[in-house]
């Protein structure tokens, strides 16, 4: 048989084997960065490089075969109604997968495997995505295959001639109506050494048929090619055109081309013949010359030389700077920009202010003087109730006609202003989180969801269970406040002194000003509130309240102290409530609105500069390095 | 929008052939002129909605087809040619001229390159814009081709994903010259050639029946297209009509008929003037029967049929997932307003309460003032006389002015407004929050701007819903409170109630002045007695003044009773007066609109099926898309 480059199927040259074995620390490393990534560029909104022919070739070639028993895995593929199936049983010499007159009838790739080599060989390693099944009957390749659920039907060659190291694979159609068949023609043709190519004259330039062999040939498969239903030896001389162009249209440079005569009869008994056109490939025609053995053939390549090649085409593609691995890392990076931005504009527009109304001033006073409490003097306290006493009293009578509120009213009254303003607030972001989304595509991908689909009605619930949940003073803010107060009067003893003097001191004229207490407290808030004043104008307030108590029982010379010292400090003790109050707005936006996008897109965002895309990038490099030396 | 029943009559009286237009039997011409009109108002209904928006962009792209079919409805039917290439579709056109009139063979794939248009002499074809597409026209004087125009077809399945772009397109894997197929512009072409088909005669052998790339373009024409089915190579290849028929189904097209034919045998045997084999005879008598005369019309009336309900039920299609968000919108609007109702009622309701010093006056004047005639109601008049000498004080706030009745006052502009609805129980916080929420569940139903607003309402829209609101409620309440007021007058101002009072009242005044009418002519002019003095008439003046009061009290008292409970039975009654629409009308309008759209549709939907059920007894042997596409 002269048919194709001829040496003797003996053990693997150590040389050529191996040069792609010294690959299989980098071909790991490239893998395993691949795994590492692949969850990131998903999330990034990168599209999934499974689809993409370099990581097919990485994980359907390089990967299972780099580190194994070398084997030589021929396909037999073309379109639909072909003559694939006839081809195969043919190469094997037994009817492994039924040929029927219907088309795209074989739905999963069905193998042949020399006598012994399933129990050497991991054949779901070896194909991956495949889930390998004892072959039961011809019928097994029809049907039955579900997308999803990839069989590879197999079987050991009953005749025994199949050469050691050569798997036979019948493999689904690449032109059909059911795109799950030409996926499963796909990822065998990554797995594979040797394409016999069936070509027929309805299909040899079909674009599908075209597009399929293109990307074999660039993986540097090499083909055999057979013009089947050939109308023999009437077309013999049309082959040449036919095959020129498929070798124009796909870059090929097929081994050896064969002419398939149609012919019912041996076609229905698998006899079919096949005839070699030498000068179709730089030998001589020999219009006489008989039929030869195609199996015979396959079996007589030089399978070191061929495996090699289709390894090294595999890692070229790979490697290819164009539409390799690297176009995915710059995917990946690009994303990865994009997200920044996307993280600066929600940055910039996803900022409210909430104008939360001024804290009670009875509320923090009252904490201001259970933290002064034992630090009074008796004669003072005492005088403190009896005032008390008659405040009250007097705030009895101001409810009763009209003009006081009591402390609960007032608190509900502010409740209420205060949980207007959190609403407000929500709205707002919620509506600037909507102008984000516009501004940023990746943002309405991520968000969208939320905003369009969310159930609004439930954010607003949950803010009103948080706010009614709230204790008017909580137990932080206490602690807080003591905290302030100690340090306060650590720094400002001498002010302490002045004041609890004072307080003593002046007792004895303080009845309006405890009345004053009583009776100014929150209700004036509702409405600063109301008006627009924020915290500022409040602890303004405060600080003159402040100023109006102490100026009378200590004269002038303390006011400056006093302003100096105190406002910073009730400043804070305002801020402070302020603070935990408007947490509650955060914690629904949190738990409820956004969950953990926020940080999602502060991780995408990074992306680009993750050390795994850096090692992924030294890694290309360096193999290309490695590839080309 | 075009006029499509007239448009139809004036092509019937200028029809080439001056035939009558026959009705078809089963076809209601006016029902599917009224359904073509219906499509076309309703695909324009909701231009600001972009689903609809986007039902009128398919329709645009169908009307001028409807159309086309009712104007031409008696020109020879154009039946084009299709299938992957090497199925030998030029060798059947071949076989149907009765010549070579396009070039056929397996020299080099794809053969044709160029559509090949074959008319009989005497048709006029010039209205088929052929130029656009490089077609050549032939003539063939065969019978089978006599009544019909036919097209063979360039091939779907040569040219590569980036041959129209070349020069921006995807690089070849190989990276190295480019491939002769980057000028193959033969999907192209067909894709332009196809629209003006009116059938397709769909070409397969048994390598191509399964073809992905042949199966995507049928899906892309065969709406509103009848098909016709033929499978080649009859003498190389099995029979696969049976698998191709399942195959169709799965795509959605039913074939009741697949002509199964051998073209070169055909073709030597219509060169050689030989009886044709059975196969391609059966194929001409189809095109005879199914495509000539009479059976073009139907095939045309049908086609547009079917292409009118692939349309409406690509819309419906599209529309269906919207049909639960727009019933969310609508209910959502509803729950909202009653959120805000119940806000509103709570602080109605209080402030009402709190006013009851000012609802007992109103009504304590209304029964002084119908009550006349007798000595109670001279002092009740009397006492109201007094009250009035008292300062009045006028109502404030909102309620206090409306029962006080000084009227709406007017709406403050910015702020203020806000606090002037304030008074009623609503902020501006609770309006945000409905809105927000109504947005989101707005932008489920892919309703936007400008059908509704955004959340936060511009100062003169805030100032027009509150001033309506404010005007709404003004009414609302004054027409409560009069009612209210006119029923407990009436209940206690009754003739009965009237007669009692001044009957205790009188009979006081009557003792009284018995009493001193006894003293006087009795005690001192009979029996002698000295004059007490006017010292009496003070006293009884006391006791008829306080007996006054009394039984004033215990009139009034029956006119308070049960006041609070009145109270609340009115403001219960708030929801139902639609107050607080203003501000959240442009949700509920748009929610309107949108369901209106899909029942519209729904309604075209049924009008179509009633049209398609009328005629299915009337269908032919071809082929056609179902309602459902793949």
């Amino acid at each position: 048989m002269a048919a194709v480059p001829h040496k003797t199927p003996a053990a693997p040259r150590p040389s050529a084997v191996s040069r792609y074995v010294a690959w299989a620390g980098s071909v790991g490393e490239l893998c395993d960065v691949v795994d590492r990534l692949k969850g990131l560029a998903a999330e990034l909104g990168t599209p999934s490089p499974e689809g993409a022919e370099w990581y097919g070739q990485l994980f359907g070639k390089l990967r299972p075969q780099v580190t194994r028993e070398p084997v030589m895995v021929a396909a037999v593929c073309g379109g639909t109604n072909t003559g694939k199936s006839l081809v195969s049983n043919v190469l094997v010499g037994a009817e492994i997968s039924r040929s029927l007159p219907e088309a795209a009838r074989t739905r999963c790739p069905v193998a042949s495997l020399p006598r012994g080599l399933a129990a050497a060989v991991d054949l779901a390693a070896l194909f991956p995505g495949f889930t390998p099944r004892a072959w039961s009957s011809d019928t097994d390749a029809l049907g039955g295959s579900a997308a999803g659920d990839d069989l590879l039907v197999w079987r050991e060659d009953p005749a025994g001639r199949q050469p050691a190291r050569l798997i036979l694979i019948d493999t689904p159609d690449v032109d059909g109506t059911l795109r799950e068949n030409w996926h499963r023609a796909e990822a065998v043709r990554n797995a594979c050494d040797v394409i016999v190519a069936v070509l027929t004259q309805q299909k040899y330039n079909d674009a599908a048929v075209r597009d399929f062999f293109a990307a074999a040939a660039a993986a540097g498969k090499s083909l055999v090619v057979v013009f089947n239903m050939v109308n023999w030896p009437a077309q013999r001389e049309r082959i040449a055109g036919w095959y020129a162009t498929f070798v124009a249209e796909t870059g090929a440079v097929p081994l050896a081309v064969y002419a398939v005569p149609h012919d019912f009869a041996r076609a229905e008994s698998g006899t079919i013949e096949f005839f070699h056109l030498p000068e179709l490939t730089g030998g001589s025609a020999d219009p006489a010359a008989p039929p030869v053995d195609l199996a015979a053939a396959l079996a007589g390549v030089d399978f070191d030389r061929i495996k090699l090649q289709a390894m090294e085409g595999a890692f070229r593609v790979v490697l290819d700077p164009a539409a390799g691995m690297a176009t995915w890392l710059e995917a990946i990076e690009s994303s990865s920009r994009e997200w920044h931005d996307a993280r600066g504009v929600l940055a910039e527009e996803a900022q409210v202010r909430v104008e939360l109304p001024s804290a009670p001033r009875e509320l923090v006073w009252n904490e201001i003087w259970r933290w002064l409490e034992p630090r009074r003097s008796r004669v003072d306290i005492n005088l403190s109730r009896l005032y008390r006493a008659a405040g009250s009293g007097v705030a009895w009578v101001g409810r009763r006609i009209g003009v006081g509120r009591t402390e609960e009213e007032r608190r509900d009254d502010f409740a209420a202003v205060e949980l207007a303003a959190l609403k407000q607030a929500l709205a707002t972001f919620i509506d600037r989180l909507e102008g984000a989304c516009r501004r940023s595509p990746r943002l309405r991908a991520l968000l969208g969801d939320t905003l369009v689909g969310g159930d609004r009605a439930a954010w607003y619930a949950d803010l009103e269970r948080r706010h009614a949940a709230l204790p008017m003073v909580s137990d932080d803010y206490r602690a807080f406040v003591r905290g302030e107060l100690d340090r306060f009067s650590r720094e400002n003893p001498k002010f302490l002194q002045l004041l609890l003097t004072g307080l003593s001191v002046g007792s004895v004229a303080r009845p309006c000003i405890t009345v004053g207490l009583m009776m100014a407290g929150a209700a004036a808030v509702p409405a600063a509130a109301a008006a627009g004043h924020g915290l500022t104008t409040l602890v303004h307030t405060a600080g003159d309240y402040v100023v109006w108590a102490v100026a009378p029982l200590a004269g002038e010379g303390v006011l400056g102290l006093t302003m100096a010292g105190l406002k910073p400090l009730l400043e804070r003790l305002f801020a402070g409530w302020s603070a935990e109050r408007s947490r509650v707005l955060t914690e629904t936006l949190h738990d409820v609105v956004l969950g953990d996008r926020l940080e999602v897109i502060e991780r995408l965002a990074t992306a680009g500069g993750r050390p795994e895309v850096a090692r992924a990038r030294r890694l290309l490099y360096d193999c290309g390095r490695e590839f080309t030396r | 929008m075009t006029d499509i029943p007239s448009a139809a009559l004036k092509s019937a009286a200028d029809s080439p052939a001056g035939a009558a237009l026959q009705p078809a039997p089963g076809f209601d011409d006016a029902g599917f002129d009224d359904l073509v009109t219906g499509l076309s108002r309703w695909s324009a209904a909701l231009p600001d909605w972009p689903p609809a928006r986007r039902v009128r962009a398919e329709w645009e792209e169908v009307a001028p087809r409807l159309d086309r079919a009712r104007r031409e409805l008696s020109r020879v039917l154009v039946v084009g040619v299709i299938g992957g290439t090497g199925t030998g579709k030029s060798t059947l056109v071949n076989a149907l001229a009765g010549r070579d009139v396009s070039p056929a063979g397996d020299v080099a794939r794809p053969t044709t390159v160029a559509p090949v248009v074959v008319v009989a002499r005497d048709v006029d074809c010039s209205w088929l814009a052929l130029d656009e597409v490089g077609a050549r026209v032939v003539t063939s004087d065969a019978a089978a081709v006599a009544n019909i125009v036919l097209v063979d077809c360039p091939d779907p399945d040569t040219q590569g994903p980036g041959a129209p772009l070349p020069a921006g397109g995807a690089q070849p894997p190989t990276g190295g010259a480019q491939r002769p197929s980057t000028h193959n512009h033969n999907r192209d072409l067909l894709e332009r050639i196809l629209p003006a088909c009116d059938v397709l005669l769909l070409v397969a052998t048994a390598q191509k029946y399964r073809s992905w790339s042949v199966a995507s373009e049928v899906a892309a024409f065969a709406p509103g297209r009848p098909l016709l089915f033929v499978q080649t190579h009859a003498s190389r290849d099995a029979d696969i009509r049976d698998d191709w028929r399942q195959e169709l189904e799965r795509q959605g097209i039913e074939a009741p008929a697949i002509h199964r034919v051998d073209g070169l045998e055909a073709a030597r045997r219509a060169a050689a003037g030989l009886e044709p084999e059975p196969g391609f005879a059966g194929l001409v008598k189809a095109i005879d029967e199914e495509l000539v005369g009479r059976a073009a019309r139907r095939v045309r009336r049908t086609g547009a049929l079917d292409l009118a309900g692939w349309f409406l039920h690509q819309a419906l299609g599209q529309l269906a997932p919207l049909r639960q968000p727009v019933a969310d919108l609508s209910a959502g609007a509803t729950a909202q307003a009653q959120r805000l109702e119940g806000l509103m009622e709570k602080a109605v309701a209080g402030t009402l309460r709190a006013s009851r010093p000012a609802w007992q006056r109103v009504m304590e004047e209304e029964l002084v003032e119908r009550w006349h005639g007798g000595p109670f109601a001279m002092f009740l008049h009397a006492l109201a006389g007094l009250g009035r000498l008292w300062p009045r004080v006028r109502g404030s706030g909102f309620v206090g002015r409306v029962l006080s009745g000084q009227g709406v006052p007017p709406v403050a502009s910015g702020d203020g407004a806000w606090q002037s609805i304030g008074e009623v129980g609503l902020t501006e916080a609770d309006v945000e929050q409905s809105r927000s929420i109504l947005v989101g569940l707005a932008a489920r139903a892919a309703i936007g701007e400008p059908m509704v607003g955004r959340v936060r309402l511009d100062e003169r829209a805030v100032q027009t819903s509150v001033g309506t609101l404010m005007e709404r409620t003004g009414h609302w309440l004054v027409g409560g409170v009069d009612r209210l007021v006119a029923e407990r007058r009436d209940r206690v101002d009754s003739a009965w109630s009237r007669a009692v009072c001044e009957l205790l009242f009188g009979a006081l005044v009557v003792a009284v002045l018995g009493r001193a009418a006894w003293s006087f002519f009795y005690g001192h002019l009979w029996l002698g007695n000295p004059l007490g003095g006017l010292g009496f008439l003070e006293e009884a003046l006391v006791w008829i003044i306080l007996w006054g009061l009394c039984l004033r009290w215990i009139v009034f008292a029956r006119l308070r009773a049960g006041l609070d409970r009145d109270i609340a039975g009115l403001v219960t009654r708030l929801p139902g007066a639609r107050l607080v629409e203003p501000f959240l009308h442009d949700f509920s309008t748009a929610a309107v609109a949108a369901a209106t759209f899909l029942e519209t549709g729904d309604d075209l939907a049924r009008r179509h099926a009633a049209l398609e059920a009328r005629i299915e007894e009337g269908r032919s042997t071809l082929g056609r898309l179902k309602g459902h596409g793949p």
